[in-house]
């Protein structure tokens, strides 16, 4: 199979951004859906919040400023909480809760990307709610709210959901995925592998359970333990499950 | 000499053509395949110090260079992780290429390991930098982890040092923390990043190798034994 050739590279040549939303912010992602890169163009005074680690580069002149991430309207406890988490997740690993604001003086840009390799989605909040697994946040710009929830008890049987992040409000978000994302429009049942869970409306209503087949199913079928959603609206899932990387890559080492 | 880029940009592979007695240098390991007529030789340029000198910036101690023989040959090459390659005409001023991202270059390229200082050497983020020169017109071929982008600095940029891959030599960088203290710099979860003004063109990788592996290596079982 014939590649292109080395003079006919036209290597990386920057991407022209989408037209930006009503009061929203300039962007463009690049690099989907193996290795995807966000690339923001904030106006003067435009502000765009990112997960923490997340920046590639950054215009000098873009001021970057670590902030606790704990909701707009955190009581003392709320505080509190979060701070704790997020400097137990700054030492174990998955999201921080401390993010970093970006903002432009004059113009310039951000690139920001994920950890793992995937894809960047990008959707435009008016008031509702989303609810991402924990690790699917990359950033988001606008008048929009981030909330911590543990997700209970179920939420530590399924692993990747010992906390869930709740987001709402007016503005842009960017979620990320291990392979690629695949929005599902449920109506009535439907079920989710939990390692392949990326999000899902927050009017949805959702339980973890086994996969069915009773306890042999549960651990025989080799699917654990699945979300189940009911009612309608938007299931976010990703192609790859970082949970089944893992157990492989682990058997392997020596 | 000719080098395609094949299977861009997730799991590339470079296919070099060389006319007859032309060569290639390349990192070793790179070799995934070759023309029965290519001779390869192995070599630590610049004796044991330079071998040592690489491995201590995380090259290899060897390097292999692919000779064809008695007419046109083929080499292929590949990075050892997933993602982009570019290939490099060589400039007059040259490029600083870090070390992990090189792969090869046409024989006339001149490869120096530069330590990235003792910040970046204990902060574990392996800013070892090569420097490539070339007398002449030639080419070097650097892989990426993930996409590979050409970001144009007029003036200034700052950029995470686990994205870089190669930048020209005629931009003066400098390697600091990210935020405006240690502790900001800590929490920000950005690490060191690489200050750069002038100038060039600079290549950066979509995806951090050292913040993957690191995530990926929390979430592994715990070895038996």
């Amino acid at each position: 199979m014939q590649g292109p050739t080395a003079s006919s590279y036209a290597q990386g040549a920057p991407a022209a951004p989408a037209p930006a939303a009503p009061g929203g912010v300039l962007h463009a992602i690049t690099h989907g859906p193996s290795f995807a890169m966000l690339r923001v163009d904030l106006t003067p005074g435009q502000t765009v919040v990112a997960e923490a680690g997340a920046m590639v580069a950054r215009h000098q002149h873009v001021a970057m400023e670590v902030k606790l991430n704990a909701g707009r309207k955190a009581g003392v406890f709320a505080l509190l909480m979060a701070m704790i988490v997020a400097l137990i997740r700054r030492f174990i690993g998955g999201e921080t809760f401390f993010v970093n604001h970006f903002t432009a003086p004059q113009s310039g840009s951000v690139w920001l990307a994920p950890t793992l390799s995937g894809q960047i989605q990008y959707r435009r909040l008016a008031g509702e709610r989303l609810v991402l697994s924990a690790g699917a946040y990359l950033a988001h710009s606008g008048d929009i709210d981030l909330k911590m929830r543990f997700g209970g008890l179920r939420g530590i049987l399924a692993k990747e959901g010992a906390f869930f992040l709740e987001v709402s409000g007016q503005g842009e978000l960017w979620f990320t995925s291990y392979g690629g994302i695949e929005a599902v429009d449920v109506r009535g049942p439907f079920m989710v592998d939990n390692g392949h869970l990326v999000g899902f409306e927050g009017q949805l209503d959702f339980n973890i359970r086994s996969a069915g087949g009773g306890m042999l199913g549960f651990v025989a079928s080799g699917e654990g333990i699945v979300c189940e959603f009911n009612g309608s609206g938007r299931v976010y899932l990703q192609s790859r499950n970082v949970g089944a990387l893992t157990d492989w890559i682990g058997r392997l080492l020596p | 000499m000719q080098i395609d880029v094949m299977y861009r940009p997730a799991h590339s592979l470079a296919r070099v053509l060389l006319p007859h007695g032309e060569s290639i240098v390349a990192e070793s390991g790179a070799m995934v395949g070759m023309s029965p007529n290519v001779q390869m030789q192995t070599q630590s340029q610049g004796g044991l110090m330079g071998g040592l000198k690489r491995m201590f910036g995380g090259e290899s101690f060897f390097r292999n260079t692919f000779t064809a023989q008695g007419g046109p040959g083929e080499v292929l090459l590949a990075h050892a992780l997933c993602g982009d390659m570019v290939v490099l005409d060589m400039t007059q001023v040259g490029y600083f290429v870090q070390s992990s991202s090189f792969i090869a270059s046409t024989q006339n390229v001149q490869i120096e390991t530069k330590v990235g200082g003792f910040r970046s050497f204990f902060a574990g983020e392996g800013v070892f930098v090569l420097k490539a020169t070339a007398t002449g017109p030639g080419q070097m071929l650097v892989g990426a982890f993930g996409g590979v982008e050409q970001l144009n600095c007029d003036g200034n940029l700052v950029i995470d040092t686990g994205h870089l891959v190669a930048w020209d030599a005629s931009l003066t960088y400098s390697v600091g923390k990210s935020g405006s203290g240690w502790i900001a710099s800590f929490l920000s979860g950005e690490g060191l990043v690489c200050h750069f003004t002038g100038q060039g063109r600079i290549w950066i990788q979509s995806r951090n190798p050292t913040a993957y592996g690191q995530t990926i290596g929390k979430l592994l079982p715990p070895r038996s034994g």
